[in-house]
């Protein structure tokens, strides 16, 4: 038999490439929600619009920055009509490098302004809390797990439990907020007390919940996301909202965020998306989604696993932008810290 | 184009240098293409001397010696698994052989999953037993290779003058060689890899490797300084392949065309039996089996019994990462088929050069697109190839098809070259002289009597596109991947989905190595020493 020759090989990827493409989208959405819960949503927009998606996605383990690289990769020749973070100051950074383009959607009536752009080319929904969450069987009798910020770097604490790194994702937005409100020396400081006194760091929210579900530790820092997978799972778990003292902080919640891109292909199109993806209806789709999102418009119907702020517990006052502008600089300064 | 005849024993390079630059230069273009934009960042001094930094140069020693580590694991595990597997005769040996190289094929991170989830291992320790395991079978490969090839007549003359002792110490130095070389490959791979030390330095024992530096430069989106922080890496690699390849060329005395004899070792069979099934063992079955298991534990999918709830994590797995898979299936099958049109001329030009210092360079610069970090290279292809010159080609699925073959080309083309150079020259040599173009010898000729390995290569270059993360994540056309459903997944939980569907993308992955042993058949046992 002879050898198929190098042109008749070349015809054959080129025809390959030609029947795998298939008709063009109507809009390009880039993605930094897990596509586990993202991508029904994409789906239900479709099916209420007729129009075609072309969903992107990231993932945890490149700390969900690959759309974030490739929406500045792409400045010159944007690709994306519309980008939906996971988090909020990746967006912030976003527009403040002049690559958003601003939209106010009616269906963000109702969202409080703090989690609003207030030139309108970002808007935050279905957020995540930061919380303690602990293994029940594991907890000595007569003990609870950490009530507040400051109790996971006492030793007491610390030893039985762990959070992520805070080099990315929302722990770096975490620390970075902190940083804002605390100044950046104590926050570096609390860090180095928390290693000290044998806090474990982990290289990720979701690596640390797993590590609380078999049973490595006893509590730890993570979103509510994470949470509830681990409750979801059958684990014996339970979580908890950190700073809700007379006079406490409160909990930080981190907003999904989405944003039109600036030089969109597809700018009605985008625009749909986001009247429709900031609705109500969205939100109560994500808090009854296995990540169990908060919803951020007032009275969205939520299963009663789902904590709301000022109901269920108080959230943090966050400065957004000022914690955007810090986030650079935090990460790098953390990064001196934990990457040696 | 015609060949001009060549004198017996002149240097090839003589003949057709106009087609094998024009090879070359399409490898390299396509190749180097996407490198273009960090390039200079990459080759240049500022990265290293960034090194003078405490911090970064503790963190970058301590990487080359975890490399290391993995490296001597990986070999200690190897080399004796080839050695069995090639050369001791006891039933299922050939089994053992054609098992050989189906965990290179598994993505490391899901083998270090499986170890952790059997024994709870963390920390620097484990990561360095998990990645040398990962790569055992690049010794392990490479060992068996040159153990096939080593002459009858040492190994017969070594088995009548010493016995089996001898034989064995023969068949030690002759494998000796290509067990550094394994070794050195495992420590480039091992030097790279992030996901891996990242898991098992998440808690317990701190550790972090300075590939997580390079990555927080990508996260910050300065492309030219992730290649600068890159650089030191990428400079070590680059030497250590420059160097293996120098000592692969050492002549070992091999090189007979007919398999050797395996060895009987008498009552040490049994031993040896048993060594190569817990070797074999620690670096597949138990990953896998592990994998499987997982497929019917208790979680949310599923009632009933393990086998209901795997059945049901299957179906799962594959109404939902089904379509995936198949993309994925599809571009890696363009870049399979992309590499085997690439990989023949490069490959025919490095068996060809005399062995040295140029032959070497040229092999560091076909491998540099692998040894640049995955990131960069897929921000540069969006840098290069995103543009109006380009028109749709950008988003297509060819754009994946070429960037992934571009990557994964060096692959096929060491291994093609590997047995390319194993050709005898006298047929090349006659049709020289009958006036065939050298084109048509490599194609018709030299090709065709090593297709198996031709066609191995691009399944190769196929099962690394599959695998492949972060050029998923990055290409328009690639992003809808089983790589990346699949990491999506696994970032909330090890559950029934993630085990079903990573044992479907593993059953994908041996896919090309099953074809290929079909196409070659099982050898038939070798005859006794």
């Amino acid at each position: 038999m002879r050898s198929p020759s190098a042109p008749a090989i070349l015809a054959c990827v080129l025809l390959a490439g030609l029947a795998a493409c298939g008709r063009q989208a109507d809009l390009v959405v880039y993605c930094s929600l897990d596509r586990e819960h993202s991508e029904r949503i994409l789906a239900l927009f479709e099916e209420r619009t007729g129009l075609k998606v072309e969903g992107q996605f990231d993932v945890e383990r490149n700390k969900t920055v690959g759309m974030v690289n490739r929406i500045i990769a792409e400045r010159d020749r944007p690709r994306a009509d519309v980008y939906w973070n996971n988090e909020i100051a990746q967006t912030i950074r976003l527009k403040d490098l002049g690559l958003t383009q601003p939209y106010f959607s009616e269906s963000a009536r109702g969202i409080p302004e703090d989690f609003r752009d207030p030139d309108h080319h970002w808007t935050g929904f279905a957020a995540r809390a930061r919380v303690i969450l602990y293994r029940v069987d594991l907890l000595p009798a007569g003990t609870r797990p950490p009530q507040r910020l400051d109790d996971l770097a006492d030793p007491a604490f610390a030893k039985s439990g762990a959070m992520a790194q805070p080099l990315t994702g929302t722990t770096l937005t975490h620390f970075t907020v902190l940083s804002e409100q605390r100044g950046a020396a104590a926050v570096l400081d609390w860090l180095e007390r928390a290693k000290a006194a044998g806090l474990s760091f982990g290289g990720g929210n979701a690596d640390v919940m797993r590590r609380v579900c078999e049973g490595d530790f006893v509590w730890c820092l993570t979103d509510t996301d994470d949470a509830a997978v681990a409750r979801r799972n059958g684990n014996p778990v339970a979580t908890l909202h950190l700073d809700q003292e007379a006079g406490g902080a409160g909990t930080l919640l981190i907003p999904n965020t989405v944003c039109m891109i600036a030089g969109a292909r597809h700018p009605d199109a985008a625009r749909k998306f986001l009247d429709f993806v900031l609705s109500p209806e969205v939100e109560a789709l994500l808090a009854a989604s296995r990540s169990e999102q908060v919803p951020l418009h007032p009275g969205v119907v939520t299963p009663p696993e789902v904590g709301l702020p000022d109901r269920d517990f108080r959230a943090m006052k966050v400065d957004w932008p000022a914690a955007a502008a810090l986030l650079k600089d935090r990460a790098e300064a953390f990064a001196e810290v934990f990457v040696r | 184009m015609r060949l001009r005849a060549a004198s017996p024993g002149a240097p090839s390079l003589r003949y057709g240098a106009a087609w094998s630059a024009c090879g070359l230069l399409a490898v390299l273009a396509v190749a180097w293409l996407p490198l273009l934009p960090t390039l200079p960042a990459l080759l240049s001094f500022g990265g290293l001397s960034e090194l003078a930094e405490p911090r970064l140069r503790a963190l970058f020693l301590r990487t080359a010696a975890f490399a290391a580590g993995s490296a001597l694991i990986a070999s200690l595990v190897g080399a004796p698994l080839g050695l069995i597997a090639a050369r001791v005769r006891m039933r299922g040996a050939e089994v053992l052989e054609l098992l050989l190289p189906l965990p290179l094929l598994l993505p490391p991170l899901l083998i270090a999953q499986s170890w952790h989830g059997l024994t709870g291992m963390d920390g620097m320790s484990s990561a360095l037993f998990c990645l040398g395991l990962c790569y055992a079978p690049l010794p392990a490969l490479l060992v068996a290779r040159a153990l096939a090839r080593q002459g009858i007549g040492a190994h017969q003359a070594a088995v009548l003058a010493g016995g089996r002792r001898l034989a064995l110490a023969e068949m030690a130095r002759c494998a000796a060689p290509a067990a550094v070389l394994g070794g050195a490959l495992a420590f480039l791979f091992t030097l790279t890899d992030f996901a891996v030390a990242d898991y098992f330095g998440a808690v317990g024992e701190k550790f972090t490797v300075y590939s997580f530096e390079v990555f927080t430069h990508w996260r910050e989106s300065d492309y030219r300084g992730g290649a600068r922080a890159a650089a030191p890496l990428v400079a070590l690699a680059g030497a250590v392949l420059f160097f293996t390849l120098l000592w692969g060329d050492r002549d070992v005395g091999g090189g007979g065309a007919s398999r050797p004899p395996r060895l009987g070792l008498g009552r040490g069979n049994w031993i040896a039996g048993g060594l190569g099934i817990a070797l074999i063992a620690m670096v597949l079955v138990v990953p896998l089996g592990r994998v499987l298991y997982e497929t019917g534990m208790r979680g949310p999918v599923g009632e009933g019994a393990w086998l209901a709830r795997s059945g049901a994590a299957f179906r799962d797995a594959a109404q939902r990462g089904g379509p995936d898979l198949g993309r994925s299936i599809v571009t890696g099958l363009m870049a399979g088929a992309l590499a085997m049109v690439l990989a023949p001329v490069p490959a025919h030009l490095l068996a060809r050069m005399r062995p040295g210092a140029a032959r070497s360079l040229l092999g560091v610069a076909i491998a540099l697109p692998l040894l640049a970090p995955a990131v960069g290279y897929g921000l540069g292809a969006i840098l290069v190839f995103n543009r109006d010159l380009f028109g749709n080609f950008y988003e297509s699925r060819l754009l994946p098809a070429v960037v992934l073959a571009g990557r994964y080309t060096p692959l096929a083309v060491f291994l093609l070259a590997e047995r390319l150079r194993a050709l005898p020259r006298s047929g090349e040599q006659a049709a020289a002289l009958a006036g065939i173009s050298q084109p048509a010898v490599l194609w018709r000729q030299r090709l065709a009597a090593q297709r198996p390995a031709w066609l191995l290569a691009g399944g190769l270059v196929l099962v690394f596109a599959i695998r492949e993360l972060d050029l998923a994540v990055l290409l328009p056309g690639a992003n809808r991947s089983a790589a990346v459903r699949y990491y999506n997944a696994l970032h909330f939980a090890r559950d029934n989905f993630v085990a079903a569907f990573g044992a479907m993308i593993a059953a994908v992955l041996f896919l090309p190595l099953a074809l290929q042993a079909a196409v070659r058949g099982l050898r038939p046992a070798t005859e006794t020493a």
